[in-house]
């Protein structure tokens, strides 16, 4: 029974090994010059350091919340695709409602200009 | 490693049946075409947006009336279309009409003219149909999703009034709050009875009478009561009421004042009377406490008002306290009083709201019962519309209102709660003060304004004219509506 | 008499004639202002005519109406209910629509000088408040009497608030509130009769006589009657439920003093003969002592506070709760004479109040007060106003000879073998009214002036209508016999052929 399971516990240990290898050969024969920035802890673009009520810019959200919404869908298509062709064409019509839902949302997302960065 | 069994025909294995959600389905897809619609024309098109709108509701409304007396059940029973659902379907997608009558001249005063609200109403009206005809706690949780979160948008339309954001935030904050409890009575009922079809539950309490002292399925009615509570703006729950009343757009507190709340019963006594009938001595007991607080606390605030859209607010509290009067008679009559109710309610008081539409200046200014001061003088026409309103929501015939409770109240006494049909009738009489007081400033204090910058749009004047013949026929001629309230109820 | 009425709707004209003259109103309302005044007084003699008409169909008694009822109309309004348009008219109710369509006319005539402004609403208010009024004397069916008996409420309310004096709007809220809070509670009884009837028979009506006869246990019953009484204690006004009437009163134009003294206080008296006694008779009888208490109070309180006012309106508002009070005690006895004195002094009482507010009204308006200590020397002045003034107010306090010494002596009769003890305490409350009158009189017209006050004589119009009123007084004070003929039926039948 746990035989089945000894493909991933191979798929791990690989990972985990290519991650350590990777980062142990990178450091013994990469070239080093440091500076300020390349020493500071990565924040994602970010200032590391300062006030902590900093003010992000509200498209921060907006992405942020257009993300989450279609993140959904892509992860309800995932348990879908397993078994569409067990639900046959009632499967394929009812996600085509849903995507047809959504795609109205991004249409009307994208004419109000909310994927545009300015 | 194949799990999953299918049957072969698997739509029918998952009830699916469309003519259970006609109108839902009718009134999301043009929803959704109106909100693409809207970013496709510029501002001064906005209006159409109000016409396909109203276009689309008289379309669900026919879907509505053809579905009369043809129960539909469907997706598993997590809905039933029966009278009772298409009675309250009925009243919401009047009250979405008469709003949206009101909403366009409203927007341009204010200048907050974008198209979105017109979608949002629709959406509003969704959840609030799904609510009616959900026989799933899910189902009704998701109607009430659906509809809080436009409304939450909805309150906070006037985005450049503080107010309104006050109101849309305020609203949020305490909706979350109340869903939270509603949520968690349904996780405990749940817990005690193993299914979330009301049906079911109610199958579940009679084969196992010992559930009944199980206080996990006490603690769940008490919960759900108060989540309701709060939908409905009941006292103790109402807190959160007067501030998003006032400070949501004006034809928006009309709409939360009328639809939402009739939502709010319909879900609540589809759960009670089907769900919970083996705990009706214990909810009705709840019940009548909430009642005689809900009246008196609305009633007692309101008279101290200066704010007319914030007595408004305090008013419809009290009358949430009348319709639940006649839901904690729970029998035929009480019942069917609070389908007519509500109904009439969404008559007299959006056009209540309308007049306040007009008399109000840029900014929700001119709000005051005082702004009203010679009104009924230099607009005799309107100032008789509002008179008319007015006396119906304080329950004088012929009005609709005065049927109303009469309604109400009969069923009360007939279950034998005649104290608290006194408690009803006394708090009436103590609201009629603030309701005169409007009319005082109206016809007998010397006009401060001219109201020359009043103008009442064409789509005005209809909402006007369809709440006064809402209001007068069913006032003096109740036959029809009163046979259809009977045929409606759920017993 | 010669001819069939049977199949004409009298009664549905009755109350919607007036109310239909005032939608006339409507068109006009802007653009002519010459036929406001024509139009609305056209409406009232019509009115007038229609319910005169009525009395000769007294003959003869209608097809399918209950005992003593010569005109009925009956038709199904709210099925889902049982609730029915019936109305009916007997002796009782022909006395008292004649009386309102006669002070309906008064009243617009008292407010056609006065009233300048807004003239048309006033005028529609009227005429609504006669539909009002008209509607309640013919119900015979108790949801539609409480309609009737609510929609009089509103046009007063607006009389008042708009066209009254001092503190007007309190008065009208004050009005409003103390009747619609009676109401209200009265509504209860019905529904709750309606029900027990109901849940007896399984037949759901609302009809009166569908109702008279039903067994409510006794407890129930007098709380039931107790919702009637009070709404209609409220109404008449009975001591010490009065306090909202001398405010009206004082504050009301003249029209509204007029209607209020000489219609809206009769509803009360009419509701409890009408519908409290007949539906209620054995609770009726346990509370009649409480009644006649109210009653004698109110007699010789009211007597006592009149003496003390200065406001002339106020003192005939305060002598207007001791007539009611002999209304009452007449009701309260509930003997076939003391019921007749009852009715027949609620349409004496309609006839000189109304016409003691119609000669305050004509002094207001042409010395702008009615504070009595501003007066003097009137007789001197306009004797014909000085004239009429002393008939009606010496017909006011029970002048042998006059109206309401009739009626007042019929009452007394009639109650002296229920209680020996009211009849001798009411019989002080005959002495007082004197007292105060003479005190108004004396001051009034006879004494120095003492402001010097420009008091034109009446003119023609003003003459005609006291000249008729007078004249009814005389004529009832000296012959009551066809009234009472009239009223003999009715309350036979009210009374059971007791006595």
């Amino acid at each position: 029974m746990l035989g089945a399971y000894l493909p991933i516990i191979f798929l791990v240990v690989i990972a985990a090994v290519f991650g350590f290898a990777s980062l142990c050969f990178s450091s013994l024969i990469g070239q080093k010059k440091p500076s300020e920035v390349k020493l500071a802890p990565y924040e994602c673009g970010c200032e590391p350091v300062g006030s902590a009520r900093e003010r992000f810019s509200v498209k921060f959200y907006i992405i942020a919340m257009l993300f989450i919404l279609f993140d959904i869908e892509a992860v309800f298509l995932y348990p879908w695709a397993i078994i569409y062709k067990k639900l046959g064409m009632f499967g394929v019509m009812e996600m085509a409602v849903f995507i047809v839902i959504l795609f109205v949302g991004y249409i009307y997302v994208w004419k109000k200009g909310a994927l545009e960065w300015e | 490693m194949d799990m999953l069994q299918f049957p072969a025909n698997i739509a029918a294995a998952a009830g699916v049946n469309f003519a259970a959600i006609m109108p839902e389905v009718i009134l999301s897809v043009i929803a959704m075409a109106l909100l693409l619609v809207n970013v496709f024309i510029n501002s001064e098109q906005k209006a159409y947006l109000g016409y396909l709108s109203l276009i689309g509701i008289v379309v669900t409304f026919f879907s509505v009336v053809s579905g009369w007396g043809a129960p539909q059940s469907g997706f598993n029973n997590s809905v039933l279309q029966d009278n009772f659902s298409l009675f309250f379907k009925g009243t919401f997608l009047v009250s979405a009409f008469l709003t949206i009558l009101i909403t366009d001249q409203y927007l341009k005063r204010e200048e907050c003219n974008w198209g979105e609200i017109y979608p949002l109403i629709l959406f509003a009206t969704v959840g609030m149909m799904l609510m009616a005809s959900g026989t799933d706690l899910m189902t009704i949780f998701l109607g009430l999703e659906v509809l809080s979160v436009s409304l939450y948008v909805l309150a906070g339309f006037n985005r450049a009034n503080l107010k309104s954001n006050e109101a849309g935030l305020k609203y949020f904050l305490l909706g979350a709050f109340s869903t939270g409890f509603l949520l968690y009575g349904m996780a405990l009922i749940y817990g005690s009875t193993g299914t979330t079809r009301v049906a079911a539950i109610a199958s579940y309490i009679s084969q196992n009478g010992m559930v009944l002292s199980n206080p996990m399925l006490v603690a769940g009615m008490l919960l759900m009561a108060v989540g309701f509570s709060f939908k409905i703006a009941a006292a103790p729950f109402h807190m959160w009421t007067p501030d998003v009343y006032e400070g949501a757009p004006t034809p928006m507190t009309a709409f939360m004042s009328v639809g939402p709340k009739a939502a709010g019963f319909a879900a609540f006594l589809r759960v009670f009377i089907v769900a919970l009938p083996a705990m009706k001595a214990d909810w009705s007991e709840l019940l009548w406490v909430l009642a005689v607080l809900t009246m008196t606390v609305g009633n007692i605030t309101a008279l101290k008002q200066t704010n007319i859209k914030r007595m408004l607010a305090y008013s419809s509290i009290a009358h949430a306290g009348y319709v639940l009067v006649g839901f904690t008679a729970g029998n035929a009559v009480g019942t069917a009083g609070v389908l007519f109710y509500m109904l009439s309610y969404a008559f007299m008081n959006i056009g209540a709201f309308a007049i306040i539409v007009l008399v109000g200046r840029k900014g929700e200014e001119n709000n005051n019962v005082s702004d009203y001061a010679g009104f009924g003088f230099k607009h005799p026409v309107l100032g008789m519309c509002m008179s008319i309103f007015l006396f119906s929501l304080a329950g004088i015939p012929p009005a609709a209102g005065f049927i109303g409770k009469f309604y109400l109240f009969s069923g009360a006494i007939q279950a034998g709660y005649v104290w608290l049909a006194i408690i009803g009738v006394l708090n009436s009489a103590a609201s009629v003060y603030y309701y005169l007081r409007v009319m005082v400033f109206m016809y007998m204090k010397d006009p401060t304004e001219e109201f020359d910058w009043l103008a009442v749009s064409p789509s005005l004047a209809l909402c006007l004219l369809l709440s006064v013949a809402g209001v007068l026929i069913p006032g003096i001629v109740p036959g029809t509506l009163l046979d259809l309230a009977q045929k409606a109820i759920l017993m | 008499m010669g001819y069939d009425m049977t199949g004409f709707p009298f009664l549905t004209i009755l109350i919607f004639l007036p109310l239909a003259t005032g939608l006339c109103l409507l068109p006009v309302w802007n653009c002519r202002p010459d036929l406001w005044r024509p139009v609305a007084l056209a409406g009232a003699i019509a009115e007038l005519g229609v319910a005169c008409l009525c009395w000769p169909a007294a003959a003869a008694p209608a097809k399918g109406a209950p005992a003593g009822f010569f005109l009925f109309e009956d038709y199904p309004w709210i099925a889902e209910f049982g609730i029915r348009y019936t109305l009916g008219m007997d002796g009782l109710s022909l006395l008292l629509v004649i009386l309102t369509a006669f002070v309906t006319l008064i009243a617009m005539l008292a407010s056609w000088r006065p009233v300048i402004d807004r003239v048309p609403l006033h005028y529609l208010l009227i005429l609504a408040m006669e539909s009002g009024i008209m509607g309640v004397f013919l119900s015979l069916d108790l949801f539609l009497f409480y309609l009737f008996w609510e929609l009089m409420l509103i046009p007063m309310f607006f009389l008042i608030g708009i066209w009254g004096h001092g503190r007007r709007i309190y008065s009208a809220i004050k009005f409003f509130l103390f009747t619609l809070a009676g109401s209200l509670l009265m509504l209860l009884a019905i529904i709750t009769l309606y029900l027990i009837h109901g849940s007896q028979t399984g037949v759901y009506t609302f009809s009166l006589y569908g109702l008279i006869g039903t067994v409510v246990p006794h407890s129930t019953a007098l709380w039931l009657y107790g919702a009637f009484l009070l709404a209609f204690a409220i109404k008449f006004p009975l001591f010490p439920l009065h306090t909202w009437l001398p405010d009206a009163h004082t504050d009301a134009p003249t029209a509204g003093s007029v209607i209020l003294a000489g219609l809206l206080l009769k509803t009360g008296a009419y509701g409890l003969v009408r519908f409290g006694y007949p539906l209620f008779p054995a609770a009726a009888a346990t509370l009649s002592p409480l009644l006649m208490v109210m009653a004698v109070t109110g007699i010789l309180y009211a007597s006592w506070i009149a003496f003390a006012q200065s406001d002339m309106k106020r003192l005939v508002a305060y002598s207007s709760v001791g007539h009611m009070g002999f209304v009452a005690l007449g009701i309260a006895a509930w003997t076939p004479v003391a019921l007749s004195g009852a009715i027949l002094q609620m349409v004496n009482h309609g006839i000189t109040t109304s016409a003691m507010f119609a000669m305050i009204g004509m002094l207001d308006e042409r010395t702008g007060t009615r504070e009595i200590d501003a007066y003097g020397n009137v007789w001197g002045k306009a004797p014909r106003l000085s004239f009429f003034f002393l008939f009606f107010a010496m017909a006011s306090a029970g002048l042998p000879g006059l109206n309401n010494f009739v009626g007042e002596f019929l009452i007394l009769t009639g109650s002296f073998k229920v209680s020996h003890l009211a009849v001798a305490l009411a019989g002080i409350g005959v002495i007082l009214p004197l007292v105060y009158t003479v005190r108004l009189i004396q001051e009034l017209l006879f004494q120095e002036e003492r402001r010097p006050l420009i008091i034109p004589d009446l003119t023609v119009t003003e003459c005609g209508m006291v000249v008729v009123m007078a004249c009814l007084d005389l004529y009832i004070g000296l012959h009551p016999g066809p009234l009472l003929d009239m009223l003999h039926s009715p309350v036979a039948i009210l009374t059971g052929g007791a006595g």
